[in-house]
């Protein structure tokens, strides 16, 4: 099966060329001028901070989106690639961060997606495919059966199953999106052996990756993107992590002292105390006092979403110590979390936080339903105080509705958003969590759900705010705490929170170990 | 609700233009299509039947009266569905219900009102189980509630060997069959009654409103605070109890209790519920479609009776009209969007 793998030409002919690609989302440049190659049998780095650009990029060669100038060379051919089908039929395969394995089906029947070997008689033939598999497995060195459901393996297990879904499909070229995000260091190592393997092969890898440690080491040609942009191009030189990070950040930083002071704020409202879910999340402490907006910064993978469900009762620390106003808790289901005084505005607003099919008036009243009938003998609905409270609420986060029997659905996602956050505005709680509340937002709306976020605050809140958007924490947050790989690396407060050392310490804590503040 | 409503709106874009005129018909075939079809059905039947008698007083009654257990079963199980889940067991339980009743009346030698809180305690604790099952060990609600609904028929077997239940007292089939406010059957004012309170608790308590979050988005709902488990449970154990109440009603009506009498009553019920998801809201259960629902296929079945139609005739019709109404209803709806 390796023959149809091996087809390596001239190293010094690039396999992809990006030629001046660019692309606008709305008004929002995600690409401005890309131009570099990629060359066959190389592990070809991608990096940059969140929203550099990176994703998009590989979207366009994947045949997801279409750029809006320039374009992309495969075997120096200008090509058009108009969806995945034709990206696929170029040999080029993607594995990305949410799995696309089909639960319930085994490791077989998942690498075989999308690889029709069948007879005359339009009937799967599994025998040729088991002998494919059984090769592409032992050249990945699997260590379960073809027919291991995939639910059963580990994460890195299935990292092997969608490369390997890749070789079956005689894949070209394999671009990998953070595919050690999830990984634990021992797994990751042995994922690098398997990706030098494959170029050693004659496979070409591109990597796309946080961890820049792991980028320097294992790519020989690395691209840097900021804001759209290529700003260091790498090729055939190994580079420091320094340099990397200066590329990412774009000039060198020193990162001064700065120290934890609480002043202003009033007394403690939540605080963790090394809690760690036994996964995602390790040894975490912090405190937020009331009135305090404090920002959980870090990359996408670095554990804050689950250690803010694990607090939330969504899910649970396995290990730590919380408390609420001095009084431990420690939650078994959202539901007493909202009793004991916490809101959580979730980062999938459409999945988790709204309901789109009901009125503004249903999302908002939800949590406080107890609230609203007449008596606990009367367990009848107010609807007259409902609807006032709805608009009440709806008013201040200046949602833009008809009234609030509009349904939720047909908002637009700003003022979605607006309306997830306005639920906990009626009675508001001691402790609100805001995973990502300005993804997907405008501009001008997310500026409103600063203000909301603020005034929220000022009313003695203790407000938590896990962003991935650093500019956002920069404008928002009185602390940040910063976040690598499920551990505290850094606390920022007051003028020291600056888009600079925020991205610096996400980057350069990583993969130290006892460098947890 | 009323036709007024449902036609003025087709008469306003006439100087829309035409593509919006269109979307607009469609909306209205969307959400009041079934009514419309009620209404066409009852014109029909009106001039058609023998004699005016369609529209006779005491043949409204009669359809109302014939609507009446299809329609505490099928409000019951419209809960569960709003819940997300789904009740395969409420026919059995009816079944269970209509024994029960009757036999700790003449077997055990129980009051009246006794014998009834029982059975509708029984029909709850079916209900119960099904909840569970479905919402604690997460259980597919079908073969759950197949499951559960299995083990009722058999219950219902074991405590009258099969036997039908005979020789109840006269105060116990006058609950079914007797008028005793204003000359309306009986049936009517419980039918009426039963969906009333199912009505104020679906919309107007804070039970109602989570059992709705839990249907239309239980993680959303989970992460707001609602025990969607629990929201779950009690839509189960509310349709067991309605079960339990037409099955007894059902047998005060047939004078006996007899094992799988209420079988029929699943299918009749849920082709109701999913007739009345047709209408007036895109698609959602709720109990006053249910209500129509149960209408519908009543008023059709009268009709159509009146008329002389034979009788497998109006099994076609009642199979037809659901699944058309449906149906358009679905089809009008994604084209008034697209």
């Amino acid at each position: 099966m390796t023959e149809t793998l091996s087809t390596t030409g001239d190293p010094n002919v690039p396999l992809i060329r990006f030629r001046n690609v660019g692309k606008s989302f709305g008004g929002a440049r995600a690409l401005r001028d890309i131009s570099f190659d990629i060359r066959p049998g190389m592990v070809h780095g991608l990096v940059g901070a969140n929203g550099a650009g990176k994703s998009t990029l590989i979207r366009c060669l994947a045949g997801v989106v279409q750029p809006d100038s320039g374009s992309i060379e495969i075997d120096g051919e200008p090509l058009n690639i108009s969806d995945p089908q034709v990206a696929s039929e170029l040999g080029l395969a993607f594995i990305h961060q949410e799995m696309s394995l089909i639960p319930g089906w085994d490791v077989l029947r998942n690498m075989s997606i999308g690889i029709p070997l069948v007879t005359r008689a339009g009937i799967i033939d599994w025998r040729p495919m088991r002998a494919k598999a059984a090769a592409v497995a032992e050249q990945l060195g699997f260590g379960f059966t073809l027919s291991k459901q995939v639910d059963d393996l580990s994460t890195a297990d299935k990292w092997l199953v969608l490369i390997g879904r890749a070789l079956m499909a005689d894949a070209r070229v394999i671009a990998m999106d953070e595919p050690t995000a999830s990984l634990s260091s021992r797994e990751a190592v042995r994922l690098h052996a398997i990706i030098r393997d494959l170029v050693a092969r004659g496979t070409t890898v591109i990597f796309v990756s946080h961890r820049l440690d792991e980028v320097s080491d294992l790519c020989t040609d690395i691209t840097v993107f900021r804001d759209g942009k290529v700003t260091r191009r790498v090729v055939g030189e190994r580079l420091r992590k320094s340099e990397l990070v200066t590329a990412i950040v774009g000039k060198d930083l020193e990162i001064p002292e700065h120290g934890h002071d609480p002043t202003e704020h009033g007394p403690e409202a939540l605080r963790l105390a090394g809690v760690g879910d036994g996964r995602m999340v390790r040894d975490v402490s912090l405190v937020v006092h009331e009135g305090e907006i404090v920002g959980l910064g870090g990359l996408v993978g670095s554990g804050r979403s689950e250690l803010v469900k694990a607090v939330y009762g969504a899910s649970r620390f396995t290990s730590g110590r919380a408390s609420l106003d001095g009084r431990p808790i420690a939650f078994s289901h959202p539901a007493q979390a909202v009793a004991a005084g916490f809101g959580l505005v979730p980062e999938e607003r459409r999945a988790e936080g709204l309901f789109l099919n009901e009125s503004i008036n249903f999302n908002i009243n939800l949590a406080r339903l107890e609230s609203l009938v007449f008596s606990r003998f009367l367990p009848f609905l107010r609807l007259k105080l409902a609807r006032l409270r709805a608009q009440d609420a709806a008013d201040q986060v200046t949602v833009k509705a008809k009234n609030v029997d509009e349904l939720a659905g047909t908002l637009s996602g700003g003022n979605q958003q607006k309306v997830a956050i306005a639920r906990w505005l009626i009675d508001p709680p001691r402790v609100l969590i805001l995973d990502e509340p300005s993804r997907g937002v405008d501009v001008g709306a997310r500026a409103e759900v600063h203000e909301v976020i603020r005034a929220l605050a000022a009313r003695g809140t203790a407000v938590l705010v896990v962003s991935s958007d650093n500019e956002e924490l920069v404008a928002l947050c009185d602390t940040v705490v910063v976040m690598a790989e499920g551990r505290v690396v850094g606390l920022l407060s007051g003028t020291s929170i600056t888009v600079d050392h925020l991205v610096h310490l996400s980057f350069e804590n990583q993969r130290e170990e006892g460098n947890a503040a | 609700m009323t036709l007024a409503e449902s036609t003025s709106p087709t008469e306003v874009p006439e100087l829309a233009p035409d593509g919006h005129r269109r979307r607009i018909a469609l909306l209205v075939v969307s959400k009041y299509g079934t009514l419309i079809a009620m209404v066409i059905m009852i014109i029909i039947f009106s001039i058609a039947a023998p004699g005016g008698s369609f529209l006779q007083p005491q043949n409204l009654l009669a359809i109302l009266s014939q609507s009446a257990l299809t329609a505490i079963i099928a409000a019951g199980v419209t809960l569960v569905l709003v819940a997300g889940e789904f009740d395969l067991s409420i026919g059995y339980t009816a079944s269970l219900a209509g024994v029960l009743v009757t036999g700790l009346m003449s077997h055990q030698g129980l009051p009246i009102p006794v014998a009834i809180l029982l059975t509708i305690l029984a029909g709850a604790a079916v209900g119960m189980a099904n909840g569970l099952l479905v919402a604690k060990a997460g259980v597919n609600a079908v073969i759950a509630t197949l499951g559960v609904g299995t083990m009722v028929v058999g219950l219902s077997f074991g405590y009258t060997a099969g036997q039908p239940i005979v020789s109840l007292p006269a105060d116990f089939t006058a609950i079914a069959l007797g008028r005793a406010v204003l000359g309306v059957p009986n049936l009517i004012w419980l039918m009426s009654i039963v969906l009333v309170i199912l009505w104020v608790l679906l919309n107007r308590t804070p039970l109602g409103i989570r059992i709705q979050a839990t249907g239309a988005n239980s993680h959303a709902a989970t992460l707001a605070g609602v025990r969607t488990d629990r929201a779950k449970i009690s839509a189960f154990v509310i349709a067991g109890a309605c079960a339990a109440i037409a099955g007894t009603l059902l047998s005060s009506q047939l004078g006996s209790g007899m094992v799988s009498s209420g079988d029929g009553y699943l299918l009749d019920a849920l082709a109701a519920v999913f007739l009345g998801s047709a209408t007036l809201r895109d698609g959602k259960f709720h109990i006053v479609g249910t209500l129509i629902g149960v209408l519908i296929v009543n008023i059709g079945f009268n009709g159509l009776g009146l008329i002389g139609t034979p009788t497998f005739f109006q099994f076609v019709f009642k199979g037809g009209i659901l699944v058309f109404a449906v149906a358009l209803a679905t089809l009008a709806r994604r084209y008034a969007r697209s």
